[in-house]
């Protein structure tokens, strides 16, 4: 099944992936809070990091919801809300331990990565090649050991 | 194989759930006391507040057991023969089990005040108090919720939030011990008297007066008599136990089980709300009656019962709504008696108050009262408070680590 996978040594932090995502959220603008995708910035370290949604095998957002309104996407394979079902509860982002689901402000219920059908726009807009939609078997076996000793270096300092 | 799981709720679905991804073959039968379709209490406040259809509280259908093979029984069970290995419900039915979920979950308390039985004086604990609660809600105007823990506040957030005139009494000096530290139960009382709520603390009922026009006279020593034309009871649970005298299945308070879910029987296993299993901090039995915590339990039932050996490793009490327009949260150990340091957000951060306690210099637990969207900060706590992980480096550092832990722990899975 196809992921947004992230290669940090590509990624030069413009930020694009968040105005692309709020963009094809809202269908407004590109106020960077509206994103599900957010870039961590490690000025210091001279690092720059986008996470968003694993859609994990075993998701403890779809364990957990209490109004079953997380379901994965049979045809995407994409971990969803349902903001009808939704209570906005936000037991989800208190289960997700990479703190990648988000609150809708306006709705009043969680929202996260859906991958947007199968055709991200995160990843259309990456200018580095940092995003991709690929495998995510495939992609974690590539770059698995390069983003590992960058890691663990940063890591070490903090 | 025979598998018998009473309850339907967090416990009893995740169990199904769990145990058919690894058992397809077993009769597997689900015994619930409130009928088969489940519903969620933890939307019961949502609902009452008109933020989800009451419909929405339901939260499996038919289908559902059908793609799972699971037969389903309404009736309560009322006792438990080990030796001929089969459990009896009210009305005489009898079920055969090889293996035994129990997962009963918990009741609400009424506490011994005179006056407390009426039918206008309910819990907001079943489908059947939603049932009786959304009229009076739409009926009547005075309301006075007695507790004031996180159900009892979430039922005087919804009725005031529908317009109600609002009272909340509680005994202790102070609200929500269990889900908040003093300071933030301080914030939070603060917050709940904005809205408009009268709560007092510290404050003792003492008797409910039954009027002659069908109203109520709270009776709070040392105050003023409160009015009102229904009452919400929420002074905790107790888990739903009493069936099992006699049966042979050790029983503290909950049932105790072990990191498999087993009880005292070899074949019988216990989740959620009724049982007491070891948590992450090296209790051997505690209950948290928590739905996250019922989930968990539910899962590592349904695994044992499949005959997969994955023991818990152990639960981490973990509390979040949005309630008097602020987003309150905790996980793990936050009161002050119980950790040894804690340090603070800057207020300039947004997340309004969030606080994290450390103990023998690893991250232990945090609380919130602040913006939802602090609410991912302890979600990626989560995991360090899990591993006992040492943290001695500033809270803006913690966060950055936190941030790249969650990144690492994926892409070097």
């Amino acid at each position: 099944m196809k992921t947004v996978t992230i290669d940090l040594k590509k990624c030069v932090g413009c930020r694009n992936c968040e105005m692309a995502c709020a963009f094809a959220r809202t269908g407004q603008d590109c106020v960077r809070d509206n994103s599900n995708i957010r870039v961590n910035v490690y000025a210091e370290d001279r690092f720059v990091m986008p996470m968003t949604c694993f859609h994990c095998e075993e998701a403890w957002c779809m364990g957990v919801c209490p109004a079953h309104a997380i379901s994965r996407n049979p045809r995407t394979g994409a971990v969803e809300i349902d903001p009808v079902r939704c209570a906005g509860c936000k037991m989800c982002m208190l289960a997700c331990p990479y703190g990648n689901i988000h609150f809708d402000h306006e709705k009043l219920v969680s929202r996260k990565c859906d991958l947007c059908g199968g055709d991200p726009e995160c990843v259309k807009h990456c200018i580095g090649g940092a995003l991709n939609y690929e495998d995510a078997q495939e992609a974690n076996d590539r770059k698995q050991r390069l983003t590992g000793q960058k890691l663990s270096g940063i890591m070490k300092q903090l | 194989m025979d598998v018998v799981i009473i309850g339907n709720s967090a416990a009893g679905l995740a169990a199904l759930e769990e145990f058919r991804k690894y058992d397809r073959k077993s009769h597997v039968v689900m015994i619930s006391r409130e009928g088969v379709i489940p519903y969620s209490r933890v939307l019961l406040p949502y609902v009452l507040r008109g933020k989800l259809p009451f419909e929405g509280m339901t939260i499996r259908d038919e289908a559902w057991f059908q793609a799972l093979d699971a037969e389903c029984v309404a009736g309560e069970v009322t006792a438990l023969d080990d030796t001929c290995k089969k459990v009896i419900l009210a009305d005489g039915r009898e079920w055969h089990y090889d293996r035994l979920l129990i997962a009963t979950g918990s009741h609400a308390v009424m506490p011994p005040i005179p006056g407390i039985q009426d039918e206008r004086i309910c819990n907001m604990w079943t489908r059947a108090d939603a049932d009786r609660l959304r009229v009076y809600f739409e009926k009547y105007q005075k309301v006075v919720v007695i507790g004031s823990g996180f159900v009892a506040l979430q039922a005087a957030w919804a009725a005031r939030f529908r317009g109600l005139d609002v009272t909340v009494v509680e005994l202790m000096e102070r609200i929500m011990p269990t889900v908040l530290d003093e300071t933030g139960a301080r914030i939070l009382t603060e917050k709940i008297r904005e809205k408009g709520v009268k709560l007092y603390t510290g404050a003792q009922t003492r008797e409910i007066e039954h009027l002659k026009d069908g109203s109520f006279l709270v009776h709070i020593k040392g105050m003023e008599p409160v009015e009102a034309h229904f009452l919400i009871v929420g002074t905790g649970v107790r888990p739903a136990t009493g069936w099992l005298e006699g049966s042979g299945v050790s029983v503290s308070r909950g049932i105790l089980v072990d990191a498999r879910m087993q009880t005292s029987l070899p074949g019988i296993y216990g989740a959620g709300d009724v049982a007491e299993g070891p948590t992450v901090f090296g209790d051997r039995h505690m209950i948290h009656a928590l739905w996250p915590t019922a989930i968990e339990m539910g899962t590592i039932a349904g695994r044992s019962m499949a005959g997969v050996d994955c023991p818990y490793e152990g639960s981490l009490n973990m509390n979040v709504t949005q309630m008097y327009d602020v987003t309150v949260a905790s996980i793990g150990k936050f009161n002050d008696k119980e950790i040894d340091d804690a340090s603070y957000f800057d207020e300039k951060a947004g997340k309004g108050y969030l606080k994290v306690c450390y103990r023998d210099g690893r991250v232990c637990g945090a609380c919130l009262v602040g913006s939802s969207d602090a609410v991912t900060v302890l979600g990626k706590l989560r995991p360090l408070i899990r591993g006992g992980e040492k943290a001695d480096c500033t809270l803006e550092r913690l966060e950055q680590y936190v941030n790249l832990r969650a990144f690492a722990s994926r892409q070097m899975g």
